[in-house]
């Protein structure tokens, strides 16, 4: 029933979609797979009528279609919720829902009587507790993704598109959003569900669509394929079957320099209660789902949030940062993977991205000498193996992975005590990826202590020394040595405390 | 988003938005050019020394009175006191000064410490409590020139000393104004803290991306109220030295500087939402609104029609320069 | 009932219109006590309060239809002046009777309002920047049109825009009335939700179905009709044209807007607005009577009018300041609120889960 065919969109000097295709009939669940960066995305939004594609064709019940805006996709029959979610949150959950179909009579005025049992039905419905007239800044992240999907569903659409929805969702969530998927296949519409958790493709998907680089790999029913399969069509390579650690196997507090020491830090409603420790040398992981407070601590730590109890103290000294200029003099640093957020300076040039730890600190009316910061960033692309074209054109003709690679160089140019990385490699590629851990492997090796956050487990197993695993702004678990494991690792992400963990293992 | 690397698809608008994005500056003085050009072609008498000179003073005031405003536009910001603070350091001057050559520093320390306050509490009203800046620069503004008129029951008193007016419209060479030797002073002053010091880097940083900014350890607070008060210091010299140029005072004299120091630095490439931007381009943007005004007072258009050019040139010039992104990619 | 009072209190304590309500509240009572209560409340000086203000009040309403929206216009002042003079200019040279030229002055307040929608909209200028050198185009038609300050208007209706309808009910309050009529019945249609959508978010709303670009036309549209109704006013008010007046009204009605609450944006409401411009209009009649005040009380005091002028633009610059308290409680009350959530979560997920932390 629906299809596309080669479809090809570039920004500027980045190809996001390269010939991309996928097609699935009523009733169908079809996964879309691919690694941060693979262009899944960039489908959702063309699909949406958000992203214009600069070529390809789009086919619904054998008939060619364009979709040019919200309006038209809505009208085509696709409803879309998006990852980065559509709600206006100044705006009612009722207003939300009803956007853009509010029911209006012959002069135009809109029926809220009518809206508002609609509404009150689907919340029901999506069992989300909240009041129709609440704003929905109001509400916790992981309801606002329910209220994203029950926007979606409730325009009835033929096509529903699910980015990513689940990242953010408590598990009793996905359990209720998977009933729902479940009674809309029934009545035969058909889903897109682009999702990183991989066993959920198993429980809710029919069919499975792989892309890599812009381009679609393959597209086969989900029963033909297994977890090896689907690793290997996204990422192009088999998973090693016994990979060799070079993290610590066994961890002992003996004779070691205590850098970071937190107790009990508090700053709701995203952290509740969090000790951790960090010895010299350590990379600490910290894992959990999205959204479990991981990038709170960090800037909790890092000073760009205010504590509102618990301590710190830095190398045996009692510190509260009242703003990451302090932390960053004190020996701090901070590598953040919302790049566009909180790192590049897009109009910037690759230069001046790579000397911005320089330019931070000392006297604001002392001289830089040009030569001085070109010899210092030259290095570091050396160093670090950044591809450009010139070190004076702006970060944002590098490629997503060149331009984590230059946050992390800014940083370990300026040799700080203690590195904080938040998700670093989101959206990178997995050269680049491998590359930025070989990095920081070294770093701590020559005494650099280094805390880093990650959703992905692999990345975390491979990497960290120790790792914390947060859910729900605490603790949950603290895996060391053999306790290493990818079961426990997912059983705490996912809440379950450490006894049931082991009970299933 | 424009797609640059399809060129066969680039309408003529893009092209010429490619052409301006490269330099904004040569543009600027292109355009320049060939407005001036234009005027003389249509009124040879505009060709005359005394008409250069005047184009000369005038482009030089604005483009002192451009410079706070080019850095605090970099660095996010806006400010509307310009023309305010200009017409209170010239009041402030004539008042002081009082014709008497002696009294010179006392002016300047004077000048330059209110203006400086008005500038930290532009910032501290921006940055600190977060009000829009422009809402609030333009209140501040209405309360400084309120002010004057209060401090000089409307009419201003005193007049600039002979010496100091002599310091700015001599004639060197017979046709440069000698305000041009005070260029001197403040175009080293800006281009090394907007290039070449610490303060510069971390303000287009700061534009660019505060967020980021923060993170990366820079103390974005004082670098944002610190581009305020540079700004309100240069335009209250720039007041001073107007002072000067027009010998005596009026309250509100300058007010027109606010925007038109706003346009010559968006004219001169700088980017309203911060991050990009030269002192330069803010120059050659100045020269062009000098060579506009000029082109318009010599075609000797009656006033309202004046008004039309002007606000027709200034839309088209925007449509060149200044547009933000569309929501569908 | 007093539980329900209270209640209602605070949830309007935190709506965006709560400083606007509490400074123009502020002001009342401050114009109250130094005019004298009774001469304050009298229809007549109400009357004229109104009468004097009211196309002040009515270019707020424009401008915040345009604030919601995510854009401005600070030639909303200078474009009264253009209504005035394309209505003075129209009966006095063509003859025509002064609906016909009402309907004149908002026709060109609409094609004005379409020309910035299309420098907004279409060419994506800068609101703030387009807006400005429209400043000068309608400046310079204003005075082609009308080179001097002349023309007047018949009797019948300027008696009448003065009027104490039944001595209680002054007749600008009625104009009043019907603007906020209009504007009511625009909120309860699609745009009324629409509109905050596009200015909170554009791609969201564009996402969901609605066009930005429709969306903002229609408020500048409604802009225009307010603009067109508010010189009408003006005319009436004045009874004669004047090409370059009301100027200021384009960044007094945005400082008016900014006090009362409104963001760039979706965020705020009309109400917004209204009280931000009462608040201005009051203040400036307590300022005045201020110092009439002082003039009986301490012989020999005098100071310019210039005065006025300064205690009035330090009290607005003192009411902007005023809008970050309200902004703090409105933070702090979003913040209880999901940490309230957060708790009520927990409870449920405990009673289901038993033993979990």
């Amino acid at each position: 029933m629906f299809e596309m065919r080669g479809i090809e969109k570039r920004f500027n000097a980045v190809i996001a979609l390269d010939g991309a295709s996928l097609s699935l009939s009523p009733g169908e669940v079809l996964a879309l797979l691919g690694s941060n960066g693979s262009g899944k995305s960039t489908m959702i939004k063309v699909l949406a009528g958000l992203v214009a594609p600069n070529q390809g064709e789009i086919i619904l019940d054998g008939q060619p279609v364009s979709i040019n805006s919200g309006y038209e996709s809505r009208k085509l029959g696709i409803a879309t919720a998006f990852q980065d979610l559509s709600l206006i949150p100044t705006m009612s959950v009722m207003d939300n829902i009803m956007l853009g179909r509010e029911p209006v009579n012959s002069v135009g005025i809109v029926n809220r009587k009518g809206a508002i049992q609609e509404v009150r039905e689907l919340l029901e419905r999506f069992e989300i507790q909240c009041e129709p007239d609440a704003y929905v800044q109001t509400l916790t992240p992981s309801t606002q993704t329910m209220l994203e999907v029950a926007k979606a569903v409730a325009l009835k659409p033929r096509l529903l598109l699910l980015d990513e929805v689940t990242a953010a969702l408590h598990y009793d969530e996905i359990e209720v959003l998977f009933r729902i998927m479940r009674e809309l296949k029934d009545e035969g519409v058909a889903m897109i569900y682009v999702t990183h958790r991989m066993d959920e493709i198993f429980k809710i998907c029919d069919t499975a669509n792989i892309m890599r680089g812009g381009k679609t790999m393959t597209q086969s029913p989900i029963n033909e394929l297994d977890l090896d399969e689907v690793v290997f069509h996204m990422t192009g390579m088999r998973p090693e079957a016994a990979k060799k650690s070079e993290t610590e196997d066994s961890f002992s507090e003996e004779g070691r320099e205590l850098i970071l020491d937190v107790s009990h830090l508090e700053m709701l409603p995203k952290v509740r209660d969090i000790s951790m420790k960090a010895f010299k040398g350590e990379i600490i992981g910290i894992g959990g789902l999205q959204g479990q407070g991981q990038s709170e601590f960090i800037r909790l730590v890092l000073g760009a949030e205010k504590i509102e109890d618990g301590s710190i103290e830095f190398c045996g000294e009692k510190v509260s940062f009242a703003s990451p200029a302090e932390a960053v003099k004190k020996g701090l640093g901070f590598i953040s993977g919302e790049r566009n957020r909180d790192a590049i300076f897009h109009l910037r040039s690759v230069e001046e991205n790579l000397t911005t730890g320089l330019v931070a600190k000392g006297n604001l009316a002392s001289f830089l000498s040009p030569a001085k910061l070109a010899s210092f960033s030259k290095k570091a692309v050396e160093r670090y193996n950044i591809v450009l074209e010139s070190i004076k054109n702006p970060a944002s003709t590098l490629s997503g992975g060149n331009q984590q690679k230059l946050v992390v160089a800014r940083w370990i140019a300026m040799d700080p005590i203690l590195l904080l990385l938040d998700d670093p490699t989101k959206g990178v590629d997995i050269v680049a990826r491998q590359e930025i851990h070989k990095i920081l492997r070294e770093c701590a090796d020559e005494g650099m202590t280094i805390i880093i956050s990650s959703s992905e487990s692999d990345e975390l197993l491979t990497i960290a020394d120790r790792i914390y695993v947060f859910f729900d702004g605490q603790v949950s678990d603290m895996l060391e040595g053999a306790n290493k494991t990818s079961e426990r690792l997912v059983a705490s992400m996912m809440g379950l405390s450490k006894t049931m963990a082991t009970e299933e293992a | 988003m424009v797609q640059t690397h399809s060129v066969k698809k680039m309408t003529f608008l893009q092209k010429v938005n490619g052409f301006i994005q490269k330099s904004p500056a040569r543009m600027a003085i292109i355009i320049a050019t060939l407005l001036y050009g234009i005027t003389v072609a249509m009124v040879p008498t505009a060709l005359n020394l005394s008409a250069i000179t005047s184009i000369i003073m005038l482009t030089l005031l604005l483009s002192f009175a451009s410079a706070g405003q080019t850095i605090v536009l970099i660095a996010g910001g806006m400010d509307f006191t310009v023309g305010a603070v200009m017409s209170a350091g010239a009041i402030i001057t004539t008042a002081i000064m009082n014709g008497q050559d002696g009294n010179f520093v006392k002016t300047l320390v004077v000048v330059l410490l209110s203006s400086a306050g008005i500038g930290l509490l532009n910032g501290i009203c921006t940055v600190k409590i977060g009000l829009p800046a422009m809402i609030v620069t333009m209140a501040i503004s209405n309360v400084v020139n309120r002010l004057t008129y209060v401090l000089t029951d409307g009419s201003p008193l005193g007049y600039a000393s002979p010496a100091f007016i002599k310091s700015v419209t001599s004639k060197i060479l017979g046709f440069v104004p000698s305000l041009a030797l005070y260029g001197l002073v403040i175009f080293p002053i800006v281009f090394y803290l907007l290039y070449f010091s610490r303060l510069g880097k971390q303000v287009y940083l700061v534009g660019n991306n505060d967020n980021a900014a923060r993170l990366n350890g820079i103390n974005t607070s004082k670098v944002k109220i610190l581009t305020y008060v540079i700004s309100a210091t240069l335009s209250g010299f720039t007041g001073m030295l107007g002072a000067g140029y027009m010998q005596s005072a009026k309250c509100q004299m300058f007010d027109g500087y606010a925007f038109n120091s706003l346009i010559a630095v968006i004219v001169g490439g700088t980017a309203l939402s911060g991050g990009v931007g030269t002192y330069t381009g803010s120059i050659a943007g100045a020269l062009l609104m000098v060579v506009l005004t000029n082109m318009l007072t010599a075609l000797s258009l009656s006033q309202p029609v004046r008004n039309i050019a002007m606000g027709i040139v200034m839309i088209s010039l925007l449509i060149l320069y200044n547009r933000e992104k569309s929501v569908r990619q | 009932m007093t539980l329900a009072i209270k209640d209602a209190f605070q949830r309007f304590r935190r709506t965006p219109a709560f400083t606007g309500f509490s400074l123009f509240v502020l002001a009342l009572i401050l114009n109250a006590a130094i005019q004298g209560p009774a001469k304050f409340l009298s229809p007549r000086s109400f009357n004229t309060l109104l009468a004097t203000n009211l196309p002040f009040l009515i270019v707020v309403m424009g401008q915040s239809i345009l604030l919601l929206v995510g854009t401005l216009d600070i030639s909303i002042g200078i474009q009264l002046a253009l209504v005035n003079v394309v209505v003075v200019m129209t009966i006095q040279e063509w003859g025509v009777s002064f609906w016909t030229g009402c309907l004149f002055g908002i026709t060109a307040s609409l094609l004005i309002s379409v020309l910035l929608w299309v420098s907004v909209s279409i060419f994506r200028l800068p609101a703030l920047l387009a807006s400005f050198s429209m400043t000068y185009i309608i400046k310079g038609i204003n005075v082609l049109i009308m080179p001097v300050p002349q023309g007047k208007i018949e009797r019948v209706f300027y008696r009448t825009y003065d009027r104490l309808l039944f001595g209680v009910v002054p007749f600008s309050l009625l104009i009043f009335i019907f603007v906020l009529l209009i504007w009511y019945y625009f909120k309860r249609t699609r745009f009324g939700t629409n509109i905050y959508a596009v200015g909170a978010d554009r791609r969201n709303a564009f996402a969901a179905g609605i066009s930005p670009k429709w969306v903002t036309l229609q408020a500048f549209l409604i802009k225009g009709l307010f603009v067109g109704i508010a010189g009408i006013c003006l005319t009436l008010l004045t009874a004669s044209g004047n090409p370059i007046q009301a100027e200021d009204y384009g960044i007094k009605s945005l400082s008016a807007c900014i006090i009362g609450g409104l963001g760039f944006g979706g965020w705020g409401s009309m109400a917004c607005g209204l009280f931000g411009g009462s608040f201005l209009i009051i203040i400036q009649n307590t300022v005045y009577y201020f110092f009439t005040m002082l003039y009986k009380l301490i012989p020999g005091f005098s100071v310019t009018t210039y005065w006025h002028n300064f205690v009035s633009d330090v009290i607005i610059f003192l009411g902007l300041l005023m809008t970050i308290v309200t902004a703090k409680g409105q933070r702090e009350a979003l913040r209880q609120g999901i940490a309230q959530q957060l708790k009520q979560k927990k409870e449920d997920f405990g009673g289901k889960n038993g033993s979990n932390a």
